[in-house]
């Protein structure tokens, strides 16, 4: 296989994989979702703060939105599918839109992925949607099962959440 | 003029807002209050000079801005301050308006700076709001006396154990006064634990009303087993909640207009929040009266709202049932943006002197329980919406319609007042069960807005 080939299967399988998780949350199976998740899962969606140009970083070290792992990230998962789960019942409708796919990173076993994503979320009978914007950056890595998520940093383009709850994966 | 009339009246005009709070007066009274004060734009504009320009009102913890020069942007109501350390180390709560022409001297969330410089016209002021630089001063502006043109500050600013407040109102009495029997309960977080804050706020949007979540943390226990019940049976929250620890819940109805909700556990090993005993070590017993420390020591998770917009949650427990139970400490504050919105801020705050790992775990713990992820808060926020989209109706308006706040008003009712219970306030035992805490939320409500701007 020369190189350019390689390259171009690579990023498939990574669309392939982001596609596939993008309409298992859209269509709320969840479950179906979380098995694409490692044991190791680190999956973050920091805090952004409106910075000057100059200053380093606009992304937390310490503020989360979400810092999970495998354990709270099932809790959350297993709380969705209770009836009394107010804020997804009735469940907001998402339809997560993810471009821009680009593998930053690979070797045999993984690879570093950069992606955009859009999420348009609406609720009840409003026709305003609430709109989530970020760059994703996911570690893929080959499982007995085929791709899994290993980790995910969510970079949001808000600082203050245009949505009214994050009861939602992104 | 009928119930209907007034309401009617006051939803069309700012004029009509005084009848409005007659009627306000008059049925809370009885336990009732107009559901329209919950979506109402001349009530919103009312409370932004009554409730926002004339109340002790929160504006961060001095454990963001440690260093000289470190700022962050706050709000007073909807008023934009800059809350700095100055040179000489002393906090400052100034205008973010420069004296030129008004635009915003800082524009950065947060940061550290030795000067704020409008980008306007580069007129530059120092941390403590001096005006220090203007640019061709002495071709253009040989008259200005720059002592007069420092920043504005808010007219009142003091701390309390870290935690600081501002007012618009220069005659409002002291902090300490203002928080008043407040003080005895507060003491057990701000003053027992020198509590630090992780990171940066959450903040998010919110269709409801600033009141409502006030009232909520004011004291609502009532909601818990229904409202949460998805996040219980997950097997999350308080040892209390999820069963792993029996307690007795008192309502401090009124401290001095402020109201807290205590879950105490009855044992004689110390709970402290669900804190371990190596971080309780670093706790200062010597700052608490014996009183204040006893019940320190039996608490669970206790909550409250300091009026108007300041709530709290002490909450010993945990975002995951494998996980070890931390205390964490949960600060926010209900920004009123609009009629019936808001924008929530989130602190997270852990004992100054607990390792990095323990704070980490009461940041994942809280941030789990109570954020805009929160599996707590998630479904209280999907239910409060509900609220204002009523609040704001015609339907409303016509009938008069009104929030119940009657829970245990009767003589055979579960909650009584507790004689011998050592704070001070006006106390009740199954607290979950009386409406008295929500009630003195709007009572201080309802006399703030009383007073007429000065």
């Amino acid at each position: 296989m020369n190189g350019e080939y390689a390259a171009y299967a690579r990023r498939s399988a990574c669309e392939e994989f982001l596609y596939n998780e993008a309409y298992l949350l859209d269509d709320r199976r969840v479950f179906e979702w979380f098995d694409l998740v490692t044991e190791d899962i680190d999956y973050r969606v920091p805090v952004r703060t409106t910075r000057e140009r100059s200053a380093d970083e606009e992304f937390s070290d310490q503020a989360y939105h979400l810092k999970e792992d495998h354990e709270s990230l099932r809790v959350r998962i297993e709380r969705l599918e209770n009836d009394f789960a107010w804020s997804e019942n009735p469940p907001s409708r998402t339809r997560r839109f993810v471009s821009n796919v680009t593998v930053l990173d690979a070797d045999d076993d993984s690879f570093d992925v950069r992606s955009n994503l859009l999420v348009h979320r609406s609720h009840e009978d409003s026709t305003t949607p609430d709109l989530l914007s970020a760059e994703r950056r996911d570690t893929l890595r080959r499982t007995e099962d085929g791709l899994g998520l290993a980790a995910r940093l969510v970079l949001l383009d808000h600082t203050v959440l245009p949505t009214d709850s994050l009861s939602i994966i992104l | 003029m009928s119930n209907n009339e007034a309401r009617r009246t006051a939803n069309r005009s700012p004029e009509g807002i005084e009848t409005l709070m007659e009627t306000v007066g008059e049925q809370l009274e009885d336990g009732q209050l107009p559901v329209s004060v919950l979506h109402n734009e001349a009530v919103y504009e009312a409370e932004r000079r009554r409730i926002f320009g004339q109340n002790w009102v929160f504006i961060g913890h001095e454990t963001e801005i440690p260093e000289p020069g470190d700022y962050r942007q706050r709000y007073i109501g909807t008023d934009p301050f800059i809350f700095v350390r100055d040179e000489d180390g002393d906090v400052q709560v100034l205008f973010n308006s420069c004296r030129h022409r008004g635009s915003k001297v800082c524009r950065s969330e947060k940061g550290n700076s030795s000067h704020f410089r409008c980008p306007y016209h580069g007129w530059t002021y120092t941390t403590s709001g001096e005006l220090v630089g203007v640019p061709q001063q002495r071709n253009a502006y040989q008259h200005l006396d720059t002592d007069e043109h420092g920043l504005h500050e808010a007219p009142r600013v003091e701390s309390y154990h870290g935690l600081v407040f501002a007012a618009l109102d220069p005659d409002v009495p002291s902090l300490e006064a203002y928080l008043g029997d407040a003080t005895w309960y507060l003491d057990m977080y701000v003053k027992f634990i020198d509590m630090e804050v992780i990171g940066d706020p959450h903040r998010w949007e919110v269709e409801t009303d600033w009141k409502t979540p006030a009232e909520n943390f004011a004291g609502d226990n009532y909601h818990i087993p229904m409202g949460h019940k998805s996040a219980i049976d997950a097997g999350i929250g308080s040892d209390t909640a999820t069963g792993e620890k029996q307690s007795d819940l008192y309502a401090i109805a009124d401290a001095s207009g402020h109201s807290f909700s205590l879950y105490q556990i009855e044992s004689d090993d110390p709970n402290f929040w669900g804190h371990p005993p190596e971080v309780v070590d670093g706790f200062h017993p010597e700052r608490l009266s014996e009183d204040q420390y006893e019940v320190a020591r039996k608490s669970g998770v206790t909550l409250g709202t300091i009026f108007p917009n300041l709530s709290f949650i002490h909450l010993g427990g945990t975002n995951a049932p494998e996980k070890e139970s931390v205390g964490t400490f949960v600060l926010r504050q209900w920004q009123p943006k609009g009629p019936g919105q808001m924008e929530v801020w989130n602190w997270i705050l852990a004992p100054e002197n607990a390792s990095e790992e323990y704070k980490e775990r009461v940041y994942e713990s809280g941030m789990g329980t109570f954020s805009a992820s929160g599996n707590f808060e998630v479904d209280d926020i999907a239910i409060w919406n509900g609220i204002t989209e009523a609040a704001g109706s015609v339907f409303a308006e016509q009938q008069a319609a009104t929030t119940n706040f009657t829970m245990g008003r009767f003589g055979d009712a579960a909650p009584e007042r507790v004689p011998d219970w050592p704070g001070p306030g006006e106390t009740y035992v199954h607290g979950g069960l009386t409406d008295e805490n929500q009630l003195t939320f709007y009572r201080s409500w309802y006399d703030a807005m009383q007073e007429e701007p000065r």
